[in-house]
């Protein structure tokens, strides 16, 4: 080894005679190098892994961690993406800013390092122990003490934790997992954990182990209010879009309401790119935002107005590319892929029509299977009334004929469908269609051909959903009618129309109209919109986006690489879906799983449905006097009763006792208990837990939360959580006295605080819902476990790799609830709890026959005599589970032989699946230990659960995507396999995944298509290869036509405002000087959240380092406040403290407070509240909207994270103003 | 003499001058990148400038008093004629002025860090300790200097001096010490003490000087020494 020279002798260099040159102009210096080894050593390392960041970020970015003396030090982006093929920009460079810091939070002081429970809880809990004989009692000698209950239920949010043992919490919360289930019911014990694509290990860790103990996991999708109804109504799929390199195939982008640069950011490039290949970019938005820099063109439209923008724009595009001149890709598109030419009947009202629903099969007295979900369209061969292929009713009626061939399923006869009777009508017949602006509501009498026809002997009228779309638009067809005769006129929908709504010059909608649907021509159908949480998070914002999406059905754009619609809010694919979803739903060891849409449970467990104030019947059509109920809690009530949505807790008696007592009873099968609940629930001598939520039998009592931040951060409605689900200090500014009382529930007059026995959160964060937690437990970070990340912007699945053990006494998810498992079955056997069978119900499921069990959208209440009840019918299904929890740990880290024995699959299809469980179990091994999972897989390891999921699932492994594309032929009577056939060998492992990214395999789990090197874009098998969309037609639905949707005037797109809720009612705190009322709006924050959060130092040191809200320069003159200045933003619902961002980008008469601004960072007090001021969620709160609850009915019946009430809050109105004192209440 | 006084003044000081002088070479040697000023000028400006100048300027006037009273033997001065009593004036006139500005920075400088949190907060144990040392030289300096004002005090140049001289060329004379009042021996010691701490602080600095860098070519071409001779 070379010896280091000495520095000091070094030194002595400097004696020797200086060597000059140049007139003394330069030296020579002599000396080592060895101070540039500092340098070199800046980035050297011992340990690279590949993994990425899994907080909230659709990004999935993979990611090179580096590690140096065991500690992570830095990220850097992985730069081996497979190619997206010739004349393509690559993927990389992928990763932002957020997630290239997140190392800094591994060691940061914010982590979580040890399990913590509050010290006044701990206390009681030690002691209670002692002194009773089962840990079950001592838990009841706590909880059902009310003082106890309350001494620690009060100091939550207070600080006081304490480090505990980790067998300790175990016990703990055991205790009142198992203690709520005997008491109250499985179902009383909740989970909630968002968007699993993002890390699904972890997802399904907490979700495995719900399932297993009988409790419900919450959706996040539409509690996030990211869900867009308007996906389901229209295609019978949630949220199935292209990746993010398909922009670059765009000839014609919008982007509306989505900030892409600010929220994609790594793919933001790819919007770049497309522009420099001359794709025109089109930007709606009120605001200046990033992505508005992309624009050749803005719209800056006021905010919550985009329905009319896009209406106008259908206007235009039905008027020029319709009705005045056919283009025949238009007209070929809409034949085939939509359902334009379906008919629908028309409906008598009081000497009037309405449009009310399908013509089908049953009504011209056509013979078949699922005769009633059998939509016709006119054939003009026969000229008379044709039934094609591809209907739901030919989905479950297993003829094989579920294909979108324009052929008539009963005589196999090709059909040239009719658009429109115009020319050939029977009579030109006045429809009221409903019109709702922020002035008035009212009926406009639009007029369409129709044809008459005998039903039942009556002479009923039918009309095509063309020509009623045509009418709805308000186009001129020379047949008379309320209907917009110039684009100039100022009526529904022109463009002149849309400019005194929207504030959009109406010569550019024109424009921008011509030029989408030209381009769409050019291009066939090259025409894209992509789509976000500025147009998705509003009360109406099904509306704006049906407006949105019809351009690009009007225009042929859907199913094709480069068009359609590209939503990217909130949402994540998950490409592994069917392995994962056996694991995370524990369907391998039993089931069915329960599966809460989250926006109703948090409704009532907060008690959010208690401050109603807009009567439903303000909202409905003109045409309609009186709503079903006033009370929007009612219709939800109505929708657990006939088995729409799910409602976990579901009855006011343990489902267990539920049991018992059918068997006491005499009741045996599940039918005979099926029929036991109908009657009892008949006879009210049972009743849903949702029709009386504030009796302390219904509450909910376990909350476990994990990936997630539930308080402050995604809890709309913060000061209703902490009030009434936490009962601690609140700065709740109203009360109850003055709301609408609803029908269907039970009005208490005293509403219960601190509904919740255990708040259990799992995080590496000592963030909002950990600070208000009773039970803290620290989780490992995205570099400290093994698991799996995918997304919709790439076509990739990602592994994370430790890249440190878990530090401190942290542990993964994963290993998190297996603890947690193996604490409540060591609990069973200590109090030797035999197993129990519980009664469970579920909905009417979408993708599976329930969805046809109530025809024509008619709604039936058996409650109210108008049916009787029969589970899966016209209530709930009921089934009846048994659940051992001895077993729980066992079955926890273990594969069930389900898998094997069942039908395997989703989506409506299955397959055996023996074969690639048997090699399951060679590839990682079986339980050997005498337990009842002997010789079952071992998933005791996050590393083999990872391996099993991509064995087992269609996009990862060829085999079972060529078994998938099978049994889907099956179905379709189509040839389809060869979508995967050249990939049949391909088998994803976790060893495979981490050396490189691979492209997933096309599988029949989504719509689009890989093939060859592909580019994904949703819809682009159905468009080719002829599968039908998952609806009632089988097509793209214009028209959507269930009871409710009439009752809102939403069967077809429709303009609706915002609802401008009023900040106070009464008792409004006193006025302070000037201020001003604002729409107060929280988008995405760009210093947070994705992939990393606010409050870490390297965000905090971007954008002021505290809280802020943006308002417009002279909004903020209006209220003498200056940048900078400390402000308040207050109305009924709670008050936020932030400092004023003024700037001349925000347009007038709205604030942007950016999401999920931690309220532990720097937020001084108020004295509206006495206390620090609030959250970005204070100010708002939920309102869910009925028609999301529809379900037993076609492609809206109920999925998981797929239908359901939205959790919207950007309808409201807050007062600004400044504030007098700044306290930081330090003493 | 006795026993005490050699220990004091004839062993102690060669301890004190093997560690100074081994413990820059071991820090030099060891902690290439540890030699520096540690300037917290990135942190605070206003105020270091101020206190930064009055210290250095006082200290290095001090230092040149130091010189001209201990290195230079008093018979040079009697040889050009400088009496005792002007050499005394001289000296306080200059001296104390120059020991007081070092004393105003050193303080400005202690406030200064203790006020500035971030700097407060990037403040190292020997930073600490380096001000306190500093501030007991100084201080004790000043007393001693103060004092001694009246011209028949007492004169270093006769004991100190040559005592100090002649620990450089071994001629150990504690008993020249003895009579020395006590604030000069605690101020001695307050240096010695200095010293010892002095290569293991950020005082070090005072050795690196850039004063070839005042006559450098303007362009420096770099030659990698041969490692193997």
């Amino acid at each position: 080894m070379k010896k280091r020279p000495s520095p000091l002798w070094q030194r002595l260099n400097y004696l020797k005679p200086k060597e000059t040159y140049s007139n003394n102009h330069s030296q020579l210096q002599e000396g080592n190098r060895d101070w540039e080894n500092v340098y070199r050593r800046r980035w050297q390392h011992d340990k690279v892994i590949r993994s990425t960041h899994g907080v909230n970020c659709t990004g999935s970015c993979s990611w090179n961690i580096y590690v140096k003396d065991g500690i992570v030090t830095w990220e850097g982006q992985q730069l081996d993406y497979p190619t997206t093929g010739p004349d393509m920009p690559e993927f990389e460079p992928r990763g932002c800013p957020r997630g290239a810091s997140f190392s800094w939070y591994i060691y940061s002081p914010l982590r979580v390092k040890y399990p913590y429970v509050r010290k006044k809880l701990l206390n009681m809990w030690r002691e209670a122990l002692a002194t009773h004989e089962s840990p079950l009692e001592a838990w009841q000698s706590i909880v059902e003490d009310k003082e106890k209950a309350k001494t620690y239920k009060q100091a939550r949010g207070k600080g006081g934790l304490v480090r505990a043992e980790w067998d300790e919490v175990t016990k703990l919360v055991s205790a009142s997992v198992l203690y709520t289930t005997l008491k109250y019911g499985p179902d009383r014990n909740v989970g909630f954990s968002p968007i699993p694509a993002m890390s699904m290990i972890s997802h399904a860790a907490g979700s495995r182990f719900m399932s297993l103990i009988g409790g419900p996991m919450l959706s996040f999708y539409d509690w996030y209010a990211d869900l867009p109804p308007a996906s389901p109504q229209i295609w019978g799929d949630q949220t199935d879009v292209p990746e993010s390199s398909d922009w670059f195939n765009a000839g014609y982008i919008m982007t509306w309401g989505s900030n892409v640069p600010l929220t994609r950011t790594p793919d933001a490039h790819f919007l770049a790119e497309a522009r420099y290949k001359g794709t025109k970019v089109v930007s709606v938005s009120p605001d200046y935002a990033e992505s508005t820099k992309f624009s050749d063109d803005w719209m800056s439209v006021k905010q919550g107005t985009d329905g009319a923008v896009a209406m106008a724009m259908g206007h235009v595009i039905l008027n020029e590319f319709y009705h005045k001149e056919m283009t025949p890709y238009f007209e070929e598109y809409a034949k085939t892929y939509t359902d334009f030419p379906f008919s629908v009947r028309l409906k008598e009202e009081n000497g009037q029509y309405v449009a009310d629903r399908f013509l089908h099969a049953e009504d011209l007295g056509i013979e078949s299977e699922h005769n009633d979900f059998k939509p016709a369209m006119y054939n003009k061969h026969i000229d008379g009334f044709s039934i094609p292929q591809g209907t739901m009713g030919s989905r479950w009626d297993e003829q094989g004929k579920w294909n979108l061939k324009l052929v008539d399923e009963n005589t196999n006869e090709p059909i040239e469908p009719c658009l429109s009777f115009l020319g050939s009508e029977d009579e030109v017949v006045t429809v009221n269609m409903p019109y709702f602006d922020a002035q008035e509501k009212k009926v406009l009498g639009r007029v369409v051909p129709a044809k008459k026809i005998e039903i039942d002997g009556k002479t009923e009228y039918v009309a095509t959903v063309y020509d009623l779309m045509l009418a709805n638009y308000g186009i001129d067809r020379g047949i008379g009618g309320e209907v917009a005769s110039s684009y100039d006129d100022i009526a529904p929908f022109s463009p002149a129309w849309q400019e005194q709504i929207s504030g959009v010059d109406r010569a550019l909608v024109i424009k921008i109209a011509r030029e989408f649907a030209q381009n769409a021509i050019d291009t066939n159908g090259r025409s894209m919109i992509i789509m976000g949480a500025g147009i998705n998070h509003w009360f109406n914002s099904d509306t704006i986006y049906r407006a949105v999406v019809n351009l690009v059905l009007m225009v042929g754009a859907q199913g094709v690489n480069g068009g359609g619609w590209a939503h990217y809010v909130g949402q994540e694919k998950l490409r592994p879906a069917e392995g994962w979803s056996t694991i995370a739903t524990a369907k391998d060891w039993g089931g069915p799983p329960k599966l809460q849409n989250g926006t109703s449970f948090f409704y009532f467990a907060t008690d959010q449905w208690r401050f109603e104030e807009t009567p439903v019947s303000d909202l409905v059509a003109a045409n309609v006097d009186k709503a079903r109920y006033d009370h929007h809690g009612d219709y939800n009530v109505l929708a657990a009763r006939l088995g729409w949505l799910p409602s976990y807790p579901t009855f006011n008696k343990n489902g267990i006792d539920i049991y018992k007592e059918a068997l006491a009873s005499g009741k045996e099968t599940t039918e005979e208990i099926g029929s036991y609940v109908a009657e009892q629930l008949k006879d009210k001598k049972l009743q849903f837990a949702i029709e009386d939520p504030d009796d302390s039998v219904n509450f909910p009592r376990n909350l476990f939360v994990w990936r997630a931040n539930l308080i402050s951060s995604s809890g709309k409605g913060h000061e209703y959580f902490l009030k009434h689900l936490l009962g601690t200090t609140n700065g709740l500014l109203n009360d109850d006295s003055d709301s609408i009382r609803p029908e269907e529930i039970n009005w208490k007059e005293e509403a219960p605080e601190g509904k919740l026995d255990l708040l259990i959160n799992l995080d590496f964060r000592m963030a909002g819902t950990a600070l208000y937690s009773d039970v803290i437990l620290p989780a490992a970070t995205w570099y400290e476990k093994h698991d799996l990340s995918s997304t919709d912007m790439h076509p990739f699945v990602h592994p994370f790799n430790p890249a440190i053990a878990s530090p401190w006494e942290s542990k993964s998810d994963w290993d998190i609830f297996k603890e947690l498992a193996k604490g409540v079955s060591n609990l069973a056997e200590e109090i030797d709890l035999a197993p129990v069978k519980e009664v469970v119900a579920t909905p009417l499921q979408h993708d599976t026959p329930a969805e046809m069990a109530q025809p024509y959208g008619e709604i039936k209440d058996w409650s109210k005599g108008e049916c009787e009840p029969i589970p899966g019918k016209t209530m709930p299904q009921i089934h009846v589970v048994e659940r051992n929890y001895k077993q729980i740990y066992t079955k926890m880290t273990s594969l069930g032989p389900n898998i094997a024995k069942n039908p395997y699959g989703g989506k409506g299809i299955s397959w055996n699946m023996e074969e690639e469980f048997e090699k399951v179990k060679r590839t990682i091994g079986t339980v050997d230990n005498g337990s009842i999972a002997d010789g079952l897989p071992d998933i005791t390891s996050a590393g083999d659960a990872c391996e099993a999921i991509l064995m087992l699932s269609s996009t990862t492994n060829g085999k079972v995507a060529v078994k998938a594309w099978e049994a889907l032929e099956k179905k379709t009577n189509l040839e389809l396999k060869d979508l995967a056939a050249e990939r049949e060998e391909e088998q994803f492992t976790f060893e495979s995944i981490t050396a490189q990214p691979q492209t997933v395999i096309t599988s029949p789990a989504f719509s689009g298509s890989e093939k060859g090197g592909r580019r994904y874009s949703p819809f682009t098998t159905n468009v080719e290869r002829m599968i039908p969309f998952r609806t009632i037609t089988g097509r793209q639905s214009f028209f959507v036509d269930h009871e409710m949707m009439k009752e809102f005037g939403e069967s077809m797109a429709v303009f609706k405002p915002i609802l401008n809720h009023k900040p106070f009612r009464e008792n409004r705190p006193e006025v302070e000087g000037k201020e001003i009322t604002l729409n107060y709006l929280t988008p995405h924050n760009k210093w947070s959240i994705h992939s990393m959060y606010f409050d870490a130092q390297p965000m905090l040191t971007l954008f002021r380092g505290g809280p802020t809200i943006w308002l417009n320069k002279d909004d903020a003159a209006d209220a003498d406040i200056e940048d900078n200045d400390w402000i308040e933003c207050f109305n009924r619902n709670g008050v936020v403290v932030a400092r004023a961002v003024v700037s001349h980008r925000i347009p007038r008469t709205m604030a942007f407070m950016h999401h999920a601004q931690d309220r532990h960072i720097h937020v001084p007090g108020t004295k509206l509240t006495k206390n620090r001021g609030g959250t970005h969620n204070s100010p708002t709160r939920i309102h869910v909207k009925p028609t999301h609850m529809i379900g037993g009915y076609a492609q809206l019946s109920y999925g998981f994270n797929y239908y359901g009430p939205t959790g919207n809050q950007r309808d409201l109105n807050v007062v600004i103003r400044k504030m007098k004192e700044v306290d930081w209440l330090e003493d | 003499m006795n026993g005490l006084d050699m220990l004091l003044w004839g062993i102690f000081p060669y301890i004190v001058l093997t560690i100074f002088i081994g413990g820059h070479i071991y820090r030099y040697q060891n902690d290439q990148f540890g030699w520096t000023t540690k300037s917290s000028e990135f942190l605070e400006k206003k105020r270091l400038r101020i206190g930064s100048m009055l210290f250095h300027g006082g200290i290095f006037l001090v230092l040149g008093g130091h010189i001209i009273g201990l290195i230079v033997p008093v018979q040079f001065y009697n040889a050009i004629g400088i009496s005792k009593d002007a050499y005394h004036v001289i000296a306080i006139m200059f001296g104390l002025p120059a020991g007081i500005a070092a004393f105003i920075g050193l303080g400005l400088l202690c406030y200064r860090r203790i006020s500035v949190k971030r700097i407060k907060a990037t403040t190292s144990f020997g930073d600490w300790l380096t001000l306190v040392l500093l501030m007991f030289v100084i201080v004790s300096g000043l007393i001693a200097t103060s004092l001694n004002v009246n011209a028949h005090g007492f004169d270093y140049r006769t004991t100190i001096a040559p005592w100090l001289r002649g620990l450089f060329y071994f001629n150990v004379q504690p008993e020249l010490m003895a009579t020395v009042p006590i604030w000069f021996k605690i101020h001695i010691y307050t240096t010695f003490a200095l010293y010892v701490a002095w290569p293991f602080t950020r005082l070090v600095h005072a050795f690196s000087f850039p004063v070839r860098y005042l006559r450098r070519n303007y362009v420096i071409y770099k030659k990698r020494i041969k490692e193997h001779a």
